[in-house]
């Protein structure tokens, strides 16, 4: 995520994403882990972010590192006059939408003899088929990403992760496409929520 | 007329042709059944428009010759200042794209028809609200914010355009990429007249299976929803009620609706899900199809159907598809005793048991002391370790296709997602009247999408009666008595039907 203060990045990366750990953190931002891990410290220190400990903890943030979050966020997207092209390519988004999630129920589920069943990935020819409709959806989707990021430049970061996680899939690592927690799924999901907070539609 | 056919008991055509919503609607006219007056564009027009870009020559012509046809059949007129003439305008194609495509109400109530309907009904306000309705469902439907023109006739022209260019809508074409439909089909458009669920305290729209879909009973099962239009019930938006509350609100439409399920039945030899609106009282029917039941129901509908003598054994067995059987070891509530809080949508099959949580914070915290059944309004990336933590998952908004069922699929947990009338608060949960405190414990079952009070126990549907029946029918076809998986079973019986009435797989 580019143009955005590295606090900021970060505070705003765990208002997308939720709790989580320092590594996940890190690698949805863009940073090392170190400086991730040093930038959360300080937010902790300013009581914007707080940490639990145990099996499902990590790093989470406050009721007012929300409220900063919010208020920063929309500063800059304010600041860059960047609101009606930012809504107007949300449209496209929302057009997107429900495709993706199709495609996912797609890998996930299969219809045999009317039947709708786990797709145990047991027909190599359905499940490239599927594959072969997540490259075209994800062609179609460039165009609005990058309109996305157009009007905010540090959007651009989703394009590359989804790009990312589409290129595994196709390499074989078939979880990228809905089950690993840097899934096209989790990435576009991420998104969506990225797009409702700068935006400030509530859910 | 070449590009339209009056829907009616003697129209002749193939499902091909008409598409398959409204061949069904055809049979119900033979059945007698109440259907709105209408006719159908055919799908021929449609792959016609998808070629040129335009009407084929000709539609237009038809279509003013259609609606005024409809107007002398409904004694109303379309556009008109008195006794207005409202449509409905939905796709219909030959195989089944269900919500892919798109469906315009009320068209016509222009807004000097709005006053007539206003003047004519002396209820102002659902004249409005109809009109609203339709403007903003109409407008969603174009989609590039063109103005809807105030004129019925060309209204109609548009709405048939969108409906046929909804046909290669992105989300379709990939839809029939992925289920192998052919691209060059297009979509028939059915136009009728519009009865309005929304008429008054009298009126509604449901939707209605002739037996249980989760069981396979003989018992009518669906949804109903009052006072509003047929949209609402399939997306799930609204609150709906058990369908058996029509028979004390609307004793009159209730018995009508048994006796159409009946014969709707009898019709296609199978049980039968359809689609209604009541309006002041009077039932309409506007959809039918087969019921297409899966797993352990499909299993108990052929078996009854034997014992009922519509089908033999033979057919009983080809009805149940191997692939029903793989899940039959997957656990499921126990039906009987269970106390069902709400119903929803089975996402990812599995029954789990847990205490109520509301928030993925509290899901984690409680998780700590035994397991957790994570039950929020919709999910999303905030609640990945609350879904993490959970023994499984319920939703109130979203389909099988929601963020939370895409997850809870990708981690394994049972999930039921879609449950219409379900509201989570802070420290509560209320469906069907009922409000229940968090830390309460609940079990769901991710196939059937119960969620019920308490810990009811669970039974594998191997062990059903009427799976046992069935597959000693399938081992006496095949001779082959040996021990095989329930799927190797009656795949087996299968084989040799299909072989004895010279049909292939």
């Amino acid at each position: 995520m580019t143009h955005l203060a590295t606090d900021l990045l970060v505070l705003h990366t765990l208002r997308c994403i939720g709790f989580a750990g320092t590594a996940r953190i890190a690698a949805t931002a863009g940073l090392s882990e170190a400086d991730a891990e040093s930038e959360l410290i300080d937010l902790a220190v300013t009581g914007l972010v707080t940490h639990q400990a145990g099996e499902f903890g990590g790093w989470g943030l406050t009721a007012s590192g929300r409220a900063a979050d919010a208020e920063r966020i929309t500063g800059e997207l304010e600041a860059a006059a960047a609101r009606p092209a930012l809504t107007a390519a949300f449209d496209g988004f929302l057009v997107l939408n429900p495709e993706l999630l199709d495609l996912c129920t797609a890998w996930q589920l299969r219809s045999v003899d009317g039947v709708v069943v786990a797709n145990d990935h047991s027909d190599q020819s359905y499940d490239d088929r599927v594959l072969d409709r997540f490259t075209d959806f994800h062609r179609r989707a460039v165009v609005v990403l990058d309109e996305i990021s157009a009007a905010l430049p540090r959007f651009g970061r989703y394009r590359f992760r989804l790009a990312d996680a589409l290129q595994r899939a196709t390499c074989g690592a078939s979880e990228y496409l809905t089950d690993d927690i840097a899934s096209y799924h989790a990435v576009w999901a991420e998104l969506h929520e990225d797009l409702l907070a700068t935006l400030g539609i509530p859910r | 007329m070449r590009w339209i056919r009056r829907l009616s008991a003697e129209t002749g055509e193939t499902a091909e042709v008409v598409g398959g919503k409204a061949h069904g609607l055809v049979a119900l006219h033979r059945l007698g059944l109440p259907v709105p007056a209408g006719f159908v564009v055919t799908a021929e027009a449609c792959r016609e428009y998808l070629r040129d870009g335009c009407l084929p020559d000709g539609l237009e012509d038809e279509l003013r010759r259609a609606m005024s046809d409809l107007e002398t059949a409904t004694g109303r007129d379309f556009g008109g200042v008195r006794r207005p003439l409202a449509v409905s305008v939905r796709s219909g194609a030959s195989v089944s794209m269900p919500g892919m495509m798109d469906t315009i109400l009320n068209l016509g109530l222009t807004a000097e028809s709005t006053a007539a309907l206003a003047a004519e009904t002396g209820d102002e306000r659902f004249a409005l609200s109809s009109r609203e309705r339709f403007l903003a469902g109409f407008a969603a439907a174009i989609g590039d914010g063109r103005p809807i023109p105030d004129d019925a006739a060309r209204q109609l022209a548009l709405a048939v355009r969108t409906v046929f260019s909804s046909w290669d809508a992105p989300r379709a074409q990939t839809y029939r990429e992925l289920h192998g439909i052919p691209h060059h089909l297009g979509t028939a458009v059915i136009v009728q007249a519009m009865v309005f669920g929304n008429r008054d305290d009298r009126s509604g729209t449901g939707v209605a299976f002739s037996r249980d879909p989760n069981t396979g009973a003989n018992v009518p099962f669906g949804e109903v929803l009052f006072g509003r239009q047929g949209e609402e019930v399939v997306s799930g938006g609204s609150r709906t009620r058990p369908l058996r509350e029509l028979a004390d609100r609307e004793p009159a439409v209730w018995a009508a609706l048994l006796d159409a399920l009946s014969r709707i039945e009898g019709h296609y030899r199978d049980a039968c899900y359809v689609e209604f609106t009541f309006e002041a009282g009077v039932l309409w029917l506007l959809q039918a199809r087969p019921g297409r039941f899966d797993g352990a129901a499909a299993v108990r509908l052929a078996t009854d159907l034997v014992d009922e003598r519509v089908i033999g054994r033979g057919e009983a067995l080809l009805r149940v598809s191997p692939q029903h059987l793989r899940h039959v070891r997957t656990p499921r509530i126990v039906a009987g005793e269970a106390d069902v809080l709400a119903r929803g949508l089975g996402a990812c099959p599995g029954v789990a048991t847990g205490r109520v949580a509301t928030t993925s914070d509290s899901a984690v915290r409680m998780a700590a002391d035994g397991p957790v059944v994570l039950v929020r309004p919709e999910t999303s990336p905030h609640d990945l370790r609350g879904l993490a933590a959970a023994a499984g998952i319920v939703t109130a908004r979203g389909g099988p296709a929601s963020h939370a069922a895409v997850v809870a699929r990708a981690m394994g947990k049972p999930a039921v997602v879609g449950v219409a009338d379900l509201v989570v608060d802070a420290g509560s949960v209320s469906a069907g009247g009922r409000t229940i405190g968090a830390g309460t414990l609940v079990t769901i079952d991710g196939t059937g999408g119960e969620v019920v009070l308490g810990d009811p126990g669970t039974v594998t549907p191997a062990a059903d009666a009427h799976l046992r029946r069935l597959l000693g029918w399938a081992d006496d076809v095949s001779g082959d008595h040996n021990g095989r998986t329930e799927s190797e079973r009656l795949g087996a019986a299968h084989a040799v039907l299909r072989g004895a009435s010279g049909r292939r797989e």
